[in-house]
């Protein structure tokens, strides 16, 4: 049994941010991952976009702490040493309803002080970005839209957790939580935990979490979606990320030119579903939406397709909820349920949020020894050409590159193990193999060797999230 | 650090074009190659079937790559293995990376001869999971040929080219169940020679108009859907494996923003995708010959 003050449960990112801002109190936490690795779920796959906040409704803490989180967003990623690009976006109309919705928008965000927006003629938009269709009739011109990869961002918070003392506990589900007479104690099946707070941030299951020990009013209906990745190199790709404003009503799009330089396109529009399996007709849909709104880009280059499911929230009578839900259910449990657009981009506000509800609630006092700033492992394709000669003076696995698509050297895989990467997808996600044009089959077998080696393994039990995806041998599926 | 010819890819191609360009009076040629040793893909071809045209035998791809580098170690061609070519610029230099340091090397002529890489799955719009499992055909050839990784057991092949056709006879030899191969045209993808050499003997089906449009399996692979292109019929068809031979892409990368300039030159499959070495290796020959020739003096 493992007591602490406060438990964070889920290790995606909004638990990576919570435990992340506890350490700004002496509090004693712990973060609670089912997975072997964190930021696998929701924060593994969505649109990678900071918003502005000129979508929300002004008053809201959805709208309130949008705004704040992007003024902010500079700061965060300097002191996690994450790359973030505010590329600026474009929202695009084809026509005279949706230049009445980019009007609304443009309005609505004026008055909640999202800073620079301005609404352009289609010649002004074209010339912006020459990559847009001709027939664009107006665009809401955001300057302060960016885009951060989400699980860089989620894995330098947890690394900045624990660097602060949080104890990050993986492969821990909780499975059952109780009343004791201090707080709470939650069963993992390995060893129990009590605490005084807990604060659940379990992601798609953070419904079913609460309702370990209480009620939940509100229930999450999975949304899934589908997402196309265009290539590096492919041509006519946007310099903004570009949204788009269907005529009919219809469901938006975005295309993101992400920090690693390849090229989102997505949401399609779908039903719900709970699984990350991708559907053709949601292919489709993103491809036709793509071809309506960047006519130059060339479906050739696609190099990956995936789906992401979005924890929607939903009263008891099925009707959708527009803000984020933070239940507090009792005293000192916190849940964040149905945290979804703007999620990435609030993530360090909520964090701090129910942290803050936290500390008041146990009477924490401050600590003055939080150091909040975070070295990310050395990126030699991010290198000046003498800092990378630096870098291989002084660590000769600098000079091997070992992703040839994404330029990912020896060093950096090596040092993604140390950081806690077990998997592929861990080194994946710590360093960029396997993200580019060739989708790993270049890299695999040596990432494979340096994981054996590294972990103390066989190659055969590499795994590529978790078990059950064993890379070698056929794996141990029984058909 | 200056070189007369720099040389990208120490294949079966790159090779050919250094060892040309040698016996046409270049003295000063710099080999670079990303692996550590001569031969591109030629060391994982452990089968027969190379050199008919050039050599008058069927050698195996290792015993090709040798005869090169032998013809090679005669010459003051210079190797840079382990060497990573980072950048090519259009004032005629390079950024080269090995465990020493980074080099700026400047060249007066360039033969890129970087080979092809093999078109993923990830580029198609197959529906499903994306679990683990799913290899590209060449991927499956390194794996198995030169780190003794065994990819799987129950193996379905997309795509019926040659590699996929190699491929299925390999993973046949080595007691593994191929599927099928599953091929979108009416006819097979590579050449009729090694549909008779490794599709025939072992009776491996093809599945002629008929594609992959979902995958299921949530770690591993354990399925696919197939679709008969003709019927509109779909089946689920078990497997713990699929790999893809869905055709080559030149590697162009490196010099794509460069357009054309006089002292580039491509050589082997990086300038057109060829079915044969003995092929590739002619033409790069008459590609190193060309650069040979000072560009001063070739006018």
């Amino acid at each position: 049994m493992q007591a602490f003050d406060v438990v964070v449960i889920g290790g995606g990112l909004l638990g990576c941010f919570a435990a992340r801002n506890l350490c700004r109190w002496k509090l004693d936490t712990a973060l609670l991952e089912a997975r072997e690795d964190v930021c696998t779920g929701v924060s593994r796959a969505n649109t990678a976009i900071v918003y502005p906040g000129f979508d929300h409704k002004p008053g809201t803490l959805k709208a309130e702490m949008c705004v704040r989180a992007n003024a902010g967003f500079e700061t965060l990623c300097r002191e996690l040493d994450v790359p973030f690009h505010r590329c600026g976006s474009l929202m695009v109309s084809f026509g005279e309803k949706a230049d009445a919705v980019l009007k609304k928008k443009y309005e609505n965000g004026h008055s909640m002080g999202v800073p620079g927006l301005r609404l352009l003629s289609g010649e002004e938009a074209l010339r912006m970005e020459p990559a847009l269709a001709a027939g664009v009739t107006s665009a809401l011109y955001a300057p302060t839209t960016g885009t951060v990869n989400p699980w860089e961002l989620g894995i330098a918070a947890c690394e900045s957790a624990a660097a602060n003392g949080a104890k990050l506990c993986l492969n821990t589900r909780a499975l059952a939580i109780s009343r004791t007479a201090e707080g709470y104690r939650i069963e993992t099946g390995r060893e129990d935990f009590i605490c005084r707070a807990v604060i659940n941030c379990s992601g798609l299951y953070a419904d079913r979490v609460q309702e370990l020990l209480f009620p939940s009013p509100v229930h999450i209906a999975p949304d899934a979606a589908d997402y196309l990745i265009l290539d590096k190199a492919a041509e006519n790709k946007p310099v903004h990320i570009i949204q788009y404003e269907p005529e009919d009503g219809g469901k938006g799009f975005n295309a993101v030119p992400t920090v690693e330089g390849s090229l989102l396109l997505g949401p399609s529009e779908r039903d719900n579903e709970t699984d990350f399996a991708v559907r053709a007709d949601g292919l489709s849909f993103v491809r036709a939406r793509a071809e309506r709104v960047l006519p130059g880009l060339d479906p050739e280059d696609t190099i990956r397709s995936f789906a992401a499911v979005r924890p929607n929230p939903q009263r008891e009578d099925g009707s959708s909820i527009g803000s984020f839900v933070i239940e507090n259910p009792g005293p000192g449990f916190w849940s964040l349920i149905g945290i979804k657009t703007p999620g990435l981009t609030c993530a360090d506000e909520l964090g701090r949020y129910v942290a803050e509800k936290a500390a008041a609630f146990l009477h924490a006092d401050a600590n003055e020894a939080f150091d909040g700033h975070r070295s990310g492992i050395p990126k030699a394709g991010r290198m000046c050409w003498e800092r990378r000669n630096a870098a291989i003076q002084a660590n000769p696995d600098y000079g091997e590159v070992i992703c040839c698509c994404e330029d990912v050297t020896k060093a950096e895989v090596l040092e993604a193990i140390r950081r806690g990467a077990v998997t592929l997808d861990g080194v994946k996600r710590r360093t960029g193999t396997g993200m580019g044009r060739c989708q790993g089959s270049r890299c695999q077998e040596k990432l494979l060797a340096l994981l054996a080696q590294e972990l103390g393994v066989s190659e055969a039990e590499v795994t590529k999230d978790g078990a059950g995806s064993e890379i070698l041998g056929g794996g141990r599926n029984e058909n | 650090m200056k070189t007369e010819l720099l040389i990208v890819g120490a294949g079966a191609a790159g090779m050919a074009a250094a060892l040309s360009a040698w016996e046409a009076g270049c003295r000063d040629i710099l080999l670079a190659d990303r692996r550590g040793l001569p031969g591109g893909i030629l060391p994982q071809c452990l089968h027969k079937g190379f050199g008919l045209a050039g050599y008058g035998t069927e050698l195996t791809g290792p015993d090709y790559a040798a005869r090169l580098a032998q013809r090679l170690e005669k010459t003051g061609v210079r190797f840079a293995l382990g060497t990573e070519v980072l950048e090519i610029r259009g004032d005629k230099t390079a950024v080269l990376s090995d465990r020493r340091g980074l080099t700026e090397l400047c060249f007066d002529r360039l033969i890129l001869a970087a080979g092809c890489r093999e078109k993923s799955i990830g580029s198609l719009p197959v529906a499903g999971t994306r679990p683990a499992g799913i290899f590209t055909a060449g991927q499956t050839q390194e794996m198995m040929n030169l780190h003794g990784q065994d990819p799987g057991k129950e193996i379905l092949i997309l795509g019926s080219g040659d590699l996929g056709m190699i491929m299925a006879r390999q993973f046949t030899l080595a007691g593994k169940h191929v599927i099928a191969l599953v091929e979108k045209d009416a006819r097979c993808g590579g050449m009729a020679r090694n549909f008779h050499r490794c599709i025939e003997p072992y009776a491996i089906p093809v599945l002629y108009r008929t594609t992959v449009t979902q995958i299921h399996g949530a770690g591993r692979i354990n399925g696919v859907t197939l679709r008969h292109l003709d019927s509109g019929r779909e089946e689920r068809i078990p497997c713990d494996t699929l790999v893809t031979a869905l055709g080559l892409i030149p590697e162009r990368v490196l010099v794509r923003k460069l357009g054309e300039p006089v002292w580039l030159f491509l050589a082997g499959n990086c300038r057109r995708v060829h079915d044969l070495v003995d092929s590739a290796v002619a033409e790069a020959e008459q590609v190193g010959r060309s650069a040979a020739i000072r560009l001063d003096k070739a006018l």
